[in-house]
């Protein structure tokens, strides 16, 4: 594979530890990874970058900033159709906490619970990008 | 709701009750609904709910008596004020004994029926905010539950995350590369949970019923205890830390453990938020029937948009102190919670990259009983 040929990957967390383990994962398999520390950060960078999939942590220092970061991501027309994988570690234990991804103002694709199982997460990457094809441009 | 909140249901059969009952409340400002008997009466309630009902207790068909609890079934907050006759004191005495606000005996003048109407109301006002108030009470106890979850699985699923990763990549060169590192992180992010617990656990006893001691303290030694504990991790960073109490002087009445752990944050921070080179200062005075003791110290300081953030549970400013100290956010909420179970307070002054003051402000002691006066002057 090409360098021009990796596909790039966002992630959003306030976590530095989390982003640490989970883009070294990523770049084993393979993966370009850009990271955010917050939702602006993470904006600018999906901006500029164009990132082929986003994963972004909803419950970063506010309680909504994921989410808004999210909508406004939507409404950058070059990412409006980038997949964004939501993780939370709120997704299986809050009831009511789902958001259910028709939702009009959060048009995102997955929701993924943390601790995040790495394998599992891969293929769901990996079956949304479509499986070891090279990126559009090379 | 708010287009009801002035309405006052009036139930009376006689016709020119509710005539002059309308008149008088009007001129006030109210709004007046009449009804005749009670079956209407109640169902405009049910529909209008009005903060208050003015009824008369004997009347053909549904009794005064009767309507009673069936407002309070549609809202236990509306008001109801009885109309009874002179020879029913008895019977007026009854229907407050089944909710009744107040009664009103007959024939009443124009103020005497306002000035119950306006009670009433202020009755129904209050007893709104308090449900108000316990609605937000819960709410933020939710919140809290939410958040703490949160800031526990935090760290969690770091720790979780590097041991995924470490095992399903053991033979990788870049993780071998980063082995030792991520095990260090993984212990931090568990003494990190350690700390939360620890805190939380704390925070909680706080709030508990706990049976706490109420005993003449000199803030002088508490103070003492906790810096010469911290004596040598202070030296190792080259900071100075000074006693500027007196003995005798900041003399408060609480329990021991509390103020210990009240101080004992304080100075913690300003160590920890402090810079190489730098000092910790611990000065008081008394006046007033109060003490004031500061904590001050020559650090980092606290952006003032923030200031008013730091008491609240979990919030850490995210600077570049946050990168270099661990902490769980909970040290001055505990703070501030043991300043106030003794009526006292904890206030902040702080200058970005200049340093911080805390002041803590607490209720001086005071002899009550010969006794206690005795062995105050005997210490
Ligand atoms: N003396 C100080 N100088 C500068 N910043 C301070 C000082 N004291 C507190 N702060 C700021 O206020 C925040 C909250 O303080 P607090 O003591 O509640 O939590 P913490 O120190 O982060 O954690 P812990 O619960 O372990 O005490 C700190 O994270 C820090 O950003
Ligand atoms: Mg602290």
């Amino acid at each position: 594979m090409s360098l021009e040929s990796k596909k790039k990957i966002l992630v959003v967390d306030d976590d530095a530890d989390f982003v640490e383990s989970v883009s070294l994962f990523l770049e084993h398999n393979n993966f370009t990874v850009l990271k955010a520390r917050d939702g602006s950060q993470g904006l600018k960078l999906a901006r500029m970058e164009q990132p082929d999939l986003i994963l972004m942590d909803v419950m970063m220092n506010e309680r909504t900033e994921g989410f808004f970061t999210v909508q406004e991501m939507r409404r950058t027309p070059e990412l409006a159709a980038t997949p964004i994988f939501i993780l939370s570690a709120l997704y299986e234990t809050q009831a009511g906490f789902r958001v259910k991804p028709q939702s009009s103002w959060l048009a995102h694709d997955e929701f993924i619970a943390k601790p995040v199982d790495m394998r599992a997460l891969l293929e769901k990457i990996r079956a949304r990008l479509g499986a070891g094809q090279a990126a559009g441009e090379g | 709701m708010s287009e009801a909140a002035g309405t006052v249901v009036v139930i009376d059969d006689d016709y020119a009750m509710r005539l002059s009952c309308r008149k008088i409340l009007e001129k006030t400002g109210f709004h007046v609904e009449t009804f005749e008997d009670g079956i209407q009466g109640l169902e405009a309630i049910a529909r209008l709910k009005p903060p208050l009902v003015v009824v008369d207790l004997k009347m053909p068909g549904l009794s005064g008596m009767e309507v009673i609890p069936r407002v309070r079934d549609i809202d236990p907050l509306i008001v109801v004020v009885v109309i009874t006759g002179y020879a029913t004191i008895d019977t007026a005495v009854e229907a407050m004994q089944n909710g009744a606000y107040d009664f009103l005996p007959k024939p009443f003048s124009p103020d005497e029926l306002r000035l119950i109407v306006k009670r009433g109301m202020e009755r129904h006002r209050l007893a709104l905010e308090s449900r108000q108030a316990e609605i937000e009470r819960e709410l933020m106890r939710r919140r809290f539950v939410t958040f703490v979850s949160h800031q526990l699985q935090t760290p969690l699923v770091a720790i979780h995350q590097y041991l995924d990763v470490l095992k399903q990549l053991e033979d990788s060169p870049e993780v071998q590369a980063r082995r030792q590192e991520w095990f260090d992180r993984c212990l931090k992010r568990t003494e990190e949970l350690q700390g939360i617990i620890k805190d939380w656990l704390t925070l909680s006893q706080l709030e508990g019923e706990l049976a706490r001691e109420r005993v003449r303290v000199d803030l002088h030694q508490i103070v003492g205890d906790i810096l010469a504990t911290y004596e040598q991790m202070a030296r190792a960073e080259g900071l100075t830390l000074e006693n500027r109490l007196k003995e005798n002087t900041c003399v408060v009445r609480g329990d021991r453990n509390c103020l210990s752990v009240l101080f004992d944050n304080l100075i913690v921070n300003a160590i920890k938020y402090n810079r190489p080179g730098g000092r910790v200062t611990v000065e008081g005075r008394a006046g007033n029937g109060e003490v004031f003791v500061s904590v001050q110290d020559t650090g980092i300081g606290i952006p003032e948009k923030y200031q008013a953030m730091i008491f609240d549970e979990f919030f850490r400013v995210k600077g570049e102190g946050a990168k270099t100290t661990t902490g769980t956010g909970l040290g001055l909420p505990i703070c501030r919670r043991i300043a106030r179970e003794v009526g006292g307070a904890v206030t902040v002054e702080s200058q970005e990259n200049v340093g911080s003051t805390f002041v803590v402000r607490l209720p001086a002691f005071r002899e009550e009983t010969a006794e206690a006066k005795a062995a105050g002057c005997g210490l």
